[in-house]
């Protein structure tokens, strides 16, 4: 590689980057690509023509000492630079989807934990507090007159117990049943059978018995992963019995008969 | 409750104490220890049930991530550099050259300081984890205890042997050198099993298996073989390997932009070389493991799979392909420049086929930084006609992307056969016959690779996961090992036309392989921050949830300035490291250090092998450079 001026080095493949990272940009503008990915079409362009610039480079004079240093310290700096700044113009996850998951399956199970029990007795006798002060506030407003009961406070803990069926939805969904299991025509297959009919085949009973005893029940045509065990033998631990329960309540529910599910077997 | 019951039942059992043979000390200590004991009691119960302890201000899950970032980075390193030593030893045993069992000599003496380090940082974390993560830790110590004692006495044994290794280097030369290199041989197997056996604590996190009854031995053997276990294994003792090339290479580096005289020029451009050679070399069966842990994940948990691959983290491979696909140039950007410096007059001859490498590296990077699924605004999906770009749907699936890795490894390896290659001329009858033959395999074979991937859009994914893609992998290997022993065979006879100049190199490539140690460690923190992430909010993944407060996975953007800062650390330790080690050797070298450091640049006579880059000249003596 003939040794080249730096500038002319430069300004030749730096000006073939730029002519061919715009003709990227058009042509990905034209196809109605994402502006982050016009704008990355053109830094790929701009890398190929730095890398090209850089077989050609000159010879840069040697650094001695801490300048040497310092221009190691540098150049880290720029490559770490780089590094984040690229990192953090990639479209970003946001931690807080994953803690909006994480405290609802927390407020669940310590709902369920005897803390729990104990933190709803105190909010609901501090909730019962607030309204005999309402009352009593009202009743002196009104010198002794109707008293005005707003139903819609005490129906807080009919929301706190929720529907049975949606709370199993949202066990299906926590302890991610869907990986294994196709319903409503998503989610795997292969490990496990789908589910859609699955109501109509087991009585809740049953169901809950090959949760908590996957080697219980086995469906037809599901011998090797039977045999391997592939549903984890895990949910008994992991799961309260309420939440069993609501997963159960849900299973019950899948009653599309259009659906070919396997037919399960008693094993146990 | 529990303090009332012990006090209690001291009540009741101190009368008992009046009537015994006890003094009236006996029963006045008791009662002067009384608040002391209940007191640890009430400790001991709430230390029971602690769950997790937290550091103000830096959190505790940070400070667990740097230090075990620092501890693993060092082990990979403590663990790679013996390897990659032992590797230098059998080259300069089996090659007559003493510059190699120098340079294998000069990166032991490292692993004395560079262990105590690790195991410093290794205890630091132990630490931690037991204060700030108890409940975790005493689960894993139930389930994980005999592997313990068997990790113990691997240690003891690698410590034992490292010493042996190191102080018997200039005993055991000549006749025994066999025996050292046997030692090294055992310095590397009990160095595996130190590796292999955390790997099963943290594998067991991320894809755990039931237990079931039986033995602790038995419980803890079960746990161990889980099914990432191995995947994780190979992929970490290549990775080694590769961290140590180019950790070794970055040292000479660095040594190369500060030495002053010629002989420290030549030793350390030749050292920069043979870092390099190592890590690229470990490096093309790198993405070959990584898949075959990819698979092993789905294959466990789909979903898990599913968040690494195309999920939350989807984007964090974008990041990955980035850091690889710099790594691939620098590594290339390496091998060319030695092709111009080192070789006076190759540059022009080889000037063209570069140019195309590196276009064809280019092409490849861009599409392995090809995102399958878009992040647009309502407007863009509705101009692209969906989530899904017409284009980008096409290129940024795992066929195109394990297409153009497999051609990003054999545009490395042929940099590497070019630079062998230069400056000699073949002189075997069958040279002809022999590059017709590999330039047929190469043209077939690239061709083939490419097929296999666009033909992988047209079959079911598991024909392509589990043929497709392991043909194309084959074809891959193959290609390389044909072609190294065809051309060891070749430049056997060869006559060589332009000597090998060592020391010529500009000073760009001093940068340059500080740019692939860099990359390296960036990947190394990046895919462990890849896999812890996968595990999402469990400690143990459907066994043991996380419900810390540092339950969430942070941000890319977040984790990468971490990880920065981790690399920055590591360098540092390992700059001090290097400091340390070397220390001794500016104070004996002193004023011969002309003479002493000459020695290395000397070449032998006989065959060099390709690793030495060197001119084959037969029957001289030395190659004076």
């Amino acid at each position: 590689m003939a040794e080249q001026s730096l500038t002319r080095n430069i300004m030749k493949k730096g000006v073939i980057g730029v002519v061919v990272g715009i003709i990227l940009v058009v042509a990905a503008r034209a196809t109605h690509f994402p502006e982050v990915f016009q704008f990355m079409f053109f830094l790929y362009a701009m890398l190929g023509a730095l890398v090209f610039i850089l077989l050609d480079a000159p010879t840069m004079p040697r650094l001695e000492g801490a300048k040497a240093v310092i221009g190691l310290i540098i150049f880290y700096a720029v490559l770490s630079g780089a590094y984040i700044g690229g990192a953090s113009i990639l479209p970003q996850y946001d931690p807080e989807d994953e803690k909006g998951k994480i405290d609802k399956v927390l407020k669940m199970r310590k709902a369920m934990s005897e803390q729990g029990k104990a933190e709803e007795l105190i909010a609901r006798a501090k909730e019962l507090n607030d309204r005999a002060a309402s009352i009593e506030k009202q009743l002196q407003s009104l010198g002794g007159g109707a008293v005005v009961v707003d139903d819609a406070a005490g129906s807080s803990s009919g929301a706190a117990s929720g529907d049975l069926v949606a709370l199993g939805k949202e066990q299906w969904e926590l302890q991610e049943c869907y990986n294994c299991h196709k319903l409503f025509g998503q989610g795997g297959k292969k490990r496990g059978p789908i589910l859609d009919n699955i109501g109509n085949l087991m009585k809740p009973e049953e169901l809950r018995e090959k949760i908590l005893d996957p080697k219980s029940w086995k469906a037809e045509g599901f011998d090797k992963q039977y045999e391997k065990g592939k549903m984890p033998d895990k949910y008994k631990d992991l799961m309260f019995k309420a939440e069993v329960d609501a997963l159960v309540a849900f299973l019950a529910t899948l009653k599309d008969a259009s659906v070919n599910t396997p037919k399960p077997i008693k094993m146990k | 409750m529990k303090s009332r019951g012990t006090v209690e039942n001291l009540q009741s059992w101190l009368p008992k104490v009046k009537h015994s043979s006890l003094s009236g000390w006996s029963v006045f200590w008791v009662l002067l220890l009384l608040p002391a004991f209940v007191w640890a009691q009430d400790a001991a119960t709430q230390a029971m049930s602690v769950e997790y302890r937290d550091i103000p201000w830096i959190g505790s899950r940070n400070l667990v991530w740097i230090v075990a970032q620092q501890h693993l980075l060092l082990a990979g390193f403590v663990l790679g550099v013996p390897i990659f030593a032992w590797i230098c030893e059998i080259v300069g045993w089996r090659s007559k050259e003493p510059r190699y069992d120098k340079l294998a000599k000069e990166f032991t003496k490292l692993l004395t300081s560079a262990y105590a380090t690790t195991a410093l940082f290794g205890g630091i974390l132990l630490f931690l984890l037991i204060g700030l993560y108890p409940k975790l830790m005493a689960y894993l110590s139930d389930v994980f205890f005999p592997s313990f004692i068997a990790y113990c006495i691997l240690f003891l044994l690698e410590t034992a042997t490292l010493y042996i290794y190191w102080y018997g280097w200039d005993a055991l030369q000549g006749n025994k050198k066999g025996l050292h290199i046997f030692l090294g041989f055992l310095l590397n197997l009990f160095a595996l099993g130190i590796m292999i056996v955390p790997n099963s604590w943290a594998t067991f996190q991320a894809s755990p298996v039931v237990l079931g009854d039986g033995t602790a031995i038995e419980r803890a053997w079960t746990a161990m073989q889980n099914p990432t276990w191995w995947p994780v294994n190979i992929h970490r003792l290549i990775a080694n390997v590769v961290l140590g090339g180019f950790i070794c290479g970055a040292y000479a580096g660095v040594r190369y932009l500060l030495a002053q005289t010629k002989e420290e020029k030549d030793h350390y451009d030749w050292m920069g070389y043979v870092g390099n050679f190592i890590g690229v070399f470990g490096m093309l069966p790198l993405p070959f493991a990584g898949y075959w842990l990819m698979r092993e994940v789905y294959q466990y948990n789909q979903q898990m799979g599913i968040t690494l691959m195309g999920g939350f983290l989807a984007w964090l491979f974008i990041l990955q392909a980035m850091l690889i696909g710099v790594l691939f140039l620098g590594a290339n950007y390496y091998f060319w420049m030695g092709i111009a410096y080192r070789i006076p007059g190759s540059a022009q001859s080889y000037k063209r086929p570069i140019l195309a490498m590196l276009v064809v590296l280019m092409v490849c990077l861009g599409v392995w930084m090809t995102p399958h699924s878009l992040v647009a605004s309502l407007a863009e999906a509705q101009l692209m006609g969906g989530t899904h770009h017409p284009l980008l749907g096409v290129f940024g699936v795992m066929s195109a992307k394990m297409t153009v890795s497999n051609l990003m490894i054999l545009v490395t390896f042929m940099s590497f056969i070019m630079y062998w290659r230069a400056g000699k001329q073949e002189t075997a009858a069958w040279a002809k016959v022999a590059k017709a033959v590999m330039g047929a395999l190469l043209a077939i074979g690239g061709i083939a690779v490419v097929v296999l991937g666009v033909w992988g859009y047209f079959v079911p994914a598991i024909i392509r996961i589990n043929y497709f893609s392991v043909a194309q992998v084959l074809i891959v290997l193959f290609i390389m090992v044909t072609f190294t022993p065809l051309t060891a065979l070749l430049m056997k006879s060869a006559k060589t036309t332009t000597e090998m100049v060592w020391g010529q190199m500009p000073i760009r490539a001093g940068y340059a392989l500080v740019l692939n140690a860099v990359m390296v460690i960036l990947l190394m923190s990046l895919m462990g921050y890849a896999r812890s992430s996968s595990r999402v909010h469990w400690h143990i993944y459907g066994v043991m949830r996380d419900t810390s407060e540092y339950a969430y996975s942070p941000a890319l953007g977040y984790a990468a300035a971490f990880m920065s800062l981790n690399t920055f650390l590591f360098c540092l330790l390992v700059s001090f490291i290097f400091w340390v080690a070397t220390m001794g050797d500016k104070v004996k070298k002193g004023p011969e250090q002309g003479q002493a450091a000459e020695d290395p640049t000397k070449i032998s006579g006989g065959v060099t092998p390709a690793m030495a880059g060197g001119a084959p000249r037969v029957g001289e003596e030395t190659l004076k450079i």
